[in-house]
């Protein structure tokens, strides 16, 4: 069993409970417009170029001889398409101005990298499967989560929850601690702003409090101005009726890099 | 939907970055507070009685034998040097004149004292400040005398010709070649401590009596006991009496004083000073206080003896001023505030001391005026328990609240140490100065136990200088080490033996052009002759400054508070002691860089075949300008310091490649030479000599620092770094000394309780994963830019250097751009 992952963080602090590594999927079903992941919305394995970073200017011929192009003016040279198309090539770059978000790896490769860090744990730490969606990749994140409790490692989930409801559900058998996004109450509303309605979110999060009311759960809130900063009040109620703890979280603006990266437009100006 | 969507944790500040913009109001503004406001921002000053009266005394004792010279010297100091109490204090005696001092040691750089002290206002590094007048008596009547009798001339001589020109510039100085570097002729011992439970016990008429009965059961008829042993005695009883006299003329003093205080106040605590000036420490304390005076006497006179390097350290302290403390709490006349203001009375004169040194390698091997009179807390007792009291806590309590940093804390930690006791170590990490250091019993006590110790004494060590442990009536060896360059190693093995700094001279070893090299192993191996090479040397040196320093150091002081040295009746400098375990050390400089070094060379040159060998010459002749792909290239290859196998396993056959040649050679002369990683800030001096190095690094910035990573490539968060560290060590091998490991956090990576609990969390692996040492700095980056930036604003800023804190402002430019480069760990 194998899938795509973007990144695996070691030593985080603010993702559960603990000393925590975590391991980001790639692919998710929302796009919401203020996305500081932009790498983490397709499923597909994509190319990054930072244009800083490239040495063209100053003699590098990596891309050069790798592409078969004769170049002094690397950024503008490569195409989006094409660059997308060079994945296998981003290791060339030797000041990873080009470079790859995603990489494929088995369950076991994931596991061997966490297990690594196991010592750091301590009483509360563990593994935390985030995104993307981690359940975008729905068999992949439920093996990870089987594969970590058959390793004896405490397990946490940070989900947006627009996924089908028997897949979180059959996971959850596997999760210790639950950081679940509610970014909105109100369906159109959500839906303007991040692609989908979020009836399925609640339902999701009200069957997961009802079968599993003692998994501890976290729901978190990015606060987003103009969108949900005048009703963060009434999500801290909602959660407090289904007995989660609740956390809002500022927002910021670390992801307009990635959209420049990844030749996209960042869709939302603060 | 990910953390690194959405969050930002608002910046937090740490307590000490708050006290510095004013945000957070010190405390109190009691004795203490004054006592420091005296000499806050005062530049140090050289007071030259030490060195006057000692150059006096030698000159009269000349053909005596010297641990009975020496101890005449410490007698001809007590008697005459000025005798000081200042306002306010409760703990009295200082070496030196009011405010920051520091003293001469002429018998180790006495010969160039003149230039030197021309030279030292002007010095980049921990400048200081001398009257026309004692300049004059220094230039006069103390330089003079010692020409041709120091140390390290005689160590110059001694050495042959191929090890010389590893160690010294071919100057009249002998200035340092920061490539195998010898340490002893700038300080008369390794760092010590000493065992200051027995003065305690039965105070120095005790240890006077004992001599003096030892000194009555001697043979008259034998050689030996008349030419050895009975002017070690003697010295032994003139130092004792030499210390009592010391403090009979401070109790004159406060009897002087007390009669003009017009507070009558002041009046009482004079009076009460004079009286304990007169019992401690000629006697055992009669209380805390009286405990807390005769430990400070005691280490003062120490200082006065002799130039330990880092200082004399300060042992056990929560442990030997334990049943004083306890016996005056019971009584109800001490409570934790009285306690704590006497223990912050002598981190304030510890703070006036500095650590002067005059020879430029010495100063920049210790910038910032760094000393560290390491404080030993927490551990086990002797028989294997837990050693926390309520003392240890008052300790740490002392540092979360004294604003300066002194003295150097360094908490032990065990598998059984106490939950609070973690807790409460790491509140006071996070208060952002640095301390305390902490020590991992579960790593130390078995090597000492394999290098011969006793359980008790095993668990009974107290930390020695910077990350050192030692077994205070144990440890026999007082030689200083060698510093090996091994970044210029590499930098041979390029050059043929050659480094670009100097041109065609041949230094190291002829290992072959780089185009002999078809395989990495060729590469490898040619390198390791060039390790081996300057081991070699370093060996060579150790062996000839063993040989000597007997004839040019005593320590009667040092020695009377050491059992062996007692019971054989021998000074503790002598070159073997009967019944002593000899812990001296190597220190591997540019451990990061080598690794990822060779590293870069395997994978690059070797396995992808993108780069060749001569080009690699090329950009390091160039420095890289005009090569910037390559440096990229160079800079991409796999690092020491991120849980990285590739590089990690390079660093553990250096390592062992090093240990082989210990356990081979070191038994020669029945010596255990470790390999250490700790440099003090000499990763920067060293880095001086060293032209680029493949890992990308720029000719002549700092080397890797210790057992840390390269500056900026450990990318992975401090986990890995641990991890790292782990996996070079090889723990098959017990001739490894301490491994100092720097870690920079940002104030966010610990806020709240929450990160209060992950800290521990983290010490705990760090204890678990056996590593020596560990220390912290919780500090935001742009804070020490911004200190850089406006010196004046942020004179208190303190960071951790290596084994210690010192004023970021006080630091040379190079160094501050060094800590600045360090990777900070911010919380992902």
């Amino acid at each position: 069993m194998y899938g795509t992952i973007f990144n695996i963080q070691r030593y985080s602090l603010h993702d559960g409970p603990g000393i925590r590594t975590v391991i980001f999927l790639k692919g998710c079903p929302l796009r919401c417009v203020w996305c500081c992941n932009p790498e983490s919305q397709s499923a597909d394995i994509e190319v990054g170029f930072d244009a800083s970073k490239c040495l063209y200017g100053s003699g590098c011929r990596a891309c050069a001889e790798r592409f078969g192009r004769e170049t002094t003016d690397g950024a503008t040279l490569i195409g989006r398409e094409e660059l997308n198309r060079m994945t296998e090539k981003t290791a060339y770059c030797p000041t990873k101005a080009l470079f790859s978000f995603g990489k494929i790896m088995t369950v076991g490769e994931a596991l061997d990298t966490v297990e690594r860090d196991e010592v750091f744990f301590g009483k509360d730490g563990g593994i935390t499967l985030s995104g993307g969606e981690p359940f975008f990749q729905s068999g992949f994140a439920l093996a990870l989560l089987k594969e970590a409790k058959a390793r004896h490692i405490r397990t946490a989930v940070e989900t947006c929850g627009a996924v089908r409801g028997d897949i979180i559900l059959e996971s959850a058998k596997y999760i210790d601690y639950l950081l679940y996004d509610i970014k909105h109450l109100d369906g159109e509303k959500h839906k303007a702003w991040t692609g989908a309605k979020n009836a399925e979110i609640l339902k999701n999060f009200e069957d997961l409090c009802r079968v599993f009311p003692s998994l501890l759960k976290l729901v978190r809130t990015p606060v987003i101005k103009g969108f949900n900063d005048d009703i963060i009040d009434d999500i801290r109620a909602y959660a407090a009726s289904h007995g989660a703890e609740f956390e809002p979280l500022p927002y910021h603006a670390f992801g307009t890099k990635k959209y420049e990266y990844l030749g996209k437009e960042y869709p939302y100006v603060f | 939907m990910s953390k690194q969507d959405i969050s930002v944790q608002k910046k937090e500040l740490s307590p000490q970055e708050k006290r510095l913009l004013g945000l957070e109001r010190s405390k109190s503004d009691g004795r203490v507070e004054r006592l420091l406001a005296e000499f806050r921002n005062e530049r140090p000053s050289i007071d030259i009685e030490r060195g006057k009266f000692f150059t006096e005394s030698f000159r009269a004792t000349e053909g005596q034998p010297l641990v009975l010279r020496w101890a005449k010297a410490l007698y001809h100091y007590a008697k005459n040097a000025t005798v000081y109490i200042d306002d306010g204090q409760l703990i009295v005696g200082r070496a030196g004149k009011q405010g920051r001092y520091g003293i001469l040691y002429p018998e180790l750089d006495g010969d160039f004292l003149d230039e030197a002290i021309k030279a030292l206002p002007a010095r980049e590094s921990s400048p200081f400040d001398i009257t026309p007048e004692d300049a004059r008596t220094v230039i006069e009547e103390i330089s003079p005398y010692w020409k041709g009798k120091t140390f390290h001339e005689a160590l110059a001589k001694a050495l042959p010709e191929d090890t010389f020109r590893l160690t010294y510039n071919a100057d009249a100085e002998h200035s340092s070649r920061f490539i195998v570097n010898e340490t002893a002729s700038f300080r008369s011992s390794i760092q010590w401590v000493h065992d200051y439970e027995k003065p305690l016990r039965v105070g120095f008429a005790g240890i006077r009596a004992e001599a003096t009965a030892e000194l009555n059961k001697l043979d008259e008829f034998s050689p030996i006991d008349n030419t050895e042993k009975k002017p070690f005695l003697e010295a032994v009883i003139l130092t004792a009496d030499a210390i009592v006299l010391f403090a009979e003329r401070h109790a004159i003093e406060a009897e002087k004083k007390a009669k003009n205080a017009s507070d009558p106040l002041r009046k009482k605590e004079l009076k009460e000073l004079a009286e304990i000036c007169r019992n401690v420490p000629k006697n055992p304390p009669k209380s805390f206080r009286e405990a807390v005076q005769s430990q400070w006497f005691i280490q003062l006179f120490s200082r006065v003896e002799q130039k330990t390097g880092t200082i004399i350290s300060n042992g056990r302290m929560d442990q030997y001023l334990y049943p004083f403390f306890k016996a005056d709490k019971e009584k109800g006349i001490l409570t934790d505030d009285a306690a704590r203001e006497l223990l912050e009375c002598v981190w304030v004169a510890m703070a006036q001391y500095i650590d002067l040194y005059l020879s430029k390698a010495g100063g920049a091997f210790n910038e910032g005026y760094a000393h560290w009179e390491a404080v030993t807390i927490g551990g086990q007792t002797p028989d294997g328990r837990d050693a926390v009291n309520e003392l240890t806590y008052l300790f740490l309590k002392s540092k979360r609240e004294f604003p300066l940093n002194y003295p150097d804390l360094a908490a032990r930690i065990h598998t059984r140490s106490p939950k609070r006791y973690l807790h409460e170590v790491a509140l006071t990490v996070k208060d952002g100065s640095g301390f305390p250091k902490l020590i991992n019993d579960e790593e130390v006590v078995p090597l000492l136990l394999s290098k011969g110790a006793s359980f008790s004494e095993a668990y009974d060590y107290s930390v020695s200088g910077c990350a050192e442990c030692r077994m205070p009536n144990r440890d026999t060896y007082t030689s200083p080490c060698a510093y090996i360059n091994f970044a210029a190693a590499v930098e041979m093995t390029l050059f043929n033996g050659k480094m670009l700094k100097y041109g065609d001279e041949v230094i190291g070893l002829r290992t072959g052009e780089v185009g002999d090299f078809k395989t990495f192993d060729e590469f490898l191996s040619a390198y390791l002759r060039q390790q081996k090479n300057f081991l070699k040397h370093a060996f060579i040196q150790q062996h000839e400054i063993i040989r000597l320093r007997s004839e040019h150091f005593a320590s009667p002081l040092g020695s009377g508070l050491h059992a062996l040295c007692m019971r054989e009746k021998k000074d503790i400098h002598s070159p073997h002691i009967a019944g002593g375990i000899d812990l001296g050390y190597f220190e591997f400089i540019g451990y990061g860089t080598v690794i990822d070094s060779l590293a870069a060379i395997k994978k690059l040159v070797f396995e992808e075949k993108t780069l060749t060998l001569s080009e690699i010459k090329k950009g390091i002749e160039h420095n890289f300008e005009g090569y910037e792909t390559l440096r990229a290239r160079l800079k991409s290859a796999p690092t020491y310091g991120n849980d990285d196998p590739y590089a990690d396993e390079i660093g553990r056959l250096l390592d062992r490649e090093a240990l082989d040649f210990t356990v081979k050679y070191s038994e020669e002369f029945g010596v255990h030479l470790d390999l250490r990683l700790v440099p003090f800030t000499s990763n920067v001096p060293f880095g001086k000599v060293v032209a680029a190095s493949p890992n990308g690094r720029k000719a002549y910035s700092p080397l890797s620092d210790g057992s840390s990573a390269s500056q900026g490539a450990d990318v992975n968060g401090p986990t890995a770094v641990l991890l790292s560290n782990f996996a070079t060590k090889n723990y098959d091998y017990s001739h490894r000394a301490a491994r100092l490991l720097n870690l920079k956090l940002s104030p966010s990576c610990v806020a709240g309780d929450s990160g209060t609990e992950k800290l521990v969390d983290f010490i705990e692996a760090w204890r678990k994963l056996k590593l020596w040492h560990l220390q912290f700095n919780v500090i935001n980056r742009k804070t020490l830019l911004d200190a850089q930036k406006d010196p004046e604003a942020y004179r208190n800023l303190l960071v951790r250097v290596a084994g210690y804190s010192a004023y970021f402002c006080e630091l040379s430019k190079d160094l501050q751009d060094d800590m600045i480069a360090r990777t900070e760990h911010v919380d992902f």
